[in-house]
């Protein structure tokens, strides 16, 4: 549901990143993990980021999203990794169970709800003056 | 292609922050806050305010906030209820977010209160990704919305401490059977509890503010 003001804060972010860090060429791919939790639709997402990165130096790049499962700690047995999922057909989703897979007690929730750019794909052949570099 | 890899600002991250702030902020004033959450219509506000009587009972001095896309009527019952209250219209954004609760807690007199209700905005989808810095999340669903309503929002029930099936004495006429609501929701989230409410005749607000920890 806002998709568009969180793509419009990551948008915001790598900019001002860019302005401090500049890098030798045409950012072509931005890459993004995206928690598991987070209620968000990555095609409106994608497009959001489409749609906003015009008219910056971003114009023209992709988004590219990797789905972060979620990482949980458990107070009472010390376990730490992966939940198991429910499956259910006519759910047609499958859903993170915030319970430990080992002794059954609640989690707590280290990782599953990011929204971070992890990564960008340069190309420094888009340069049209190598000098600059 | 040449490619560079770190971490450029987590968006929600931020979120998670000014949450942690609310939390402390109201951890050090001896206030315990419960996020309410659930559809329009499910009957949040008329739930609040009979927690709010039961609580006064017992000695403690209850607060709300109303979070609302637009208008003050929430506000207004509380304020009829003689509770301190403040409104937040979020300019049609669909949830409140640990940013502006922020604010209103810089605005709230919280020396008068030992109970803060924050009312979401009727919304089952977008407030589970915006912690707000309360103790516990409470998920209003009433029978009237069908008993489908875990299935439809799964993510947002496997997050949520604790629901309140309410309007339960008027499943039988909307033909909606509240267990099936609530194994729905164990499947989910199997530490979570489930009360079965009627806000208007009062039925089962002591068991939730037990439930939430009151």
């Amino acid at each position: 549901m806002h998709e568009y003001s969180l793509a419009q804060g990551l948008l915001n972010s790598l900019l001002d990143y860019l302005r401090a860090h500049p890098v030798p060429g045409r950012v072509k791919k931005v890459h993004v993990k995206k928690g598991e939790l987070l209620i968000l639709s990555e095609w409106a997402l994608k497009e959001a980021w489409r749609i906003l990165a015009e008219g910056t130096e971003l114009s023209g790049s992709e988004l590219v999203l990797e789905s972060v499962p979620v990482r949980a700690r458990c107070d009472s047995c010390g376990y730490e990794g992966n939940v198991r999922y429910l499956a259910e057909e006519g759910w047609h989703m499958s859903v993170p169970v915030l319970s430990c897979p080992r002794c059954g007690a609640p989690v707590r929730i280290m990782e599953g709800r990011d929204l971070a750019i992890v990564g960008l794909s340069v190309d420094e052949s888009s340069l049209s003056k190598p000098e600059r570099l | 292609m040449h490619d560079i890899t770190g971490s450029f600002g987590d968006v929600m991250q931020k979120q998670l922050e000014l949450a942690a702030q609310n939390y402390e902020l109201l951890k050090n004033r001896g206030i315990r806050a419960v996020n309410v959450m659930g559809a329009i219509g499910s009957g949040k506000t008329e739930l609040i305010l009979r927690m709010a009587e039961k609580l006064r009972e017992r000695g403690l001095r209850v607060g709300a906030i109303a979070g609302d896309v637009a208008g003050d009527d929430d506000y207004q019952r509380f304020r009829s209820a003689g509770i301190p209250a403040l409104q937040i219209n979020t300019g049609d954004q669909c949830h409140l977010d640990a940013h502006q609760v922020g604010h209103a807690l810089e605005n709230f007199p919280l020396d008068q209160i030992d109970v803060l209700f924050i009312e979401n905005v009727g919304n089952l989808v977008c407030p589970a990704d915006f912690p707000l810095g309360t103790d516990v999340d409470l998920v209003v669903i009433s029978v009237t919305e069908g008993d489908d309503m875990v299935r439809k929002h799964p993510k947002m029930f496997a997050q949520t401490d604790v629901v309140a099936i309410n309007k339960v004495d008027l499943a039988a006429f909307v033909g909606v059977d509240p267990e099936r609501i609530a194994a729905d929701y164990k499947k989910v989230n199997p530490h979570g509890k489930v009360v079965f409410t009627a806000a208007k005749s009062g039925r089962g607000v002591d068991e939730l503010l037990a439930a939430l920890g009151f």
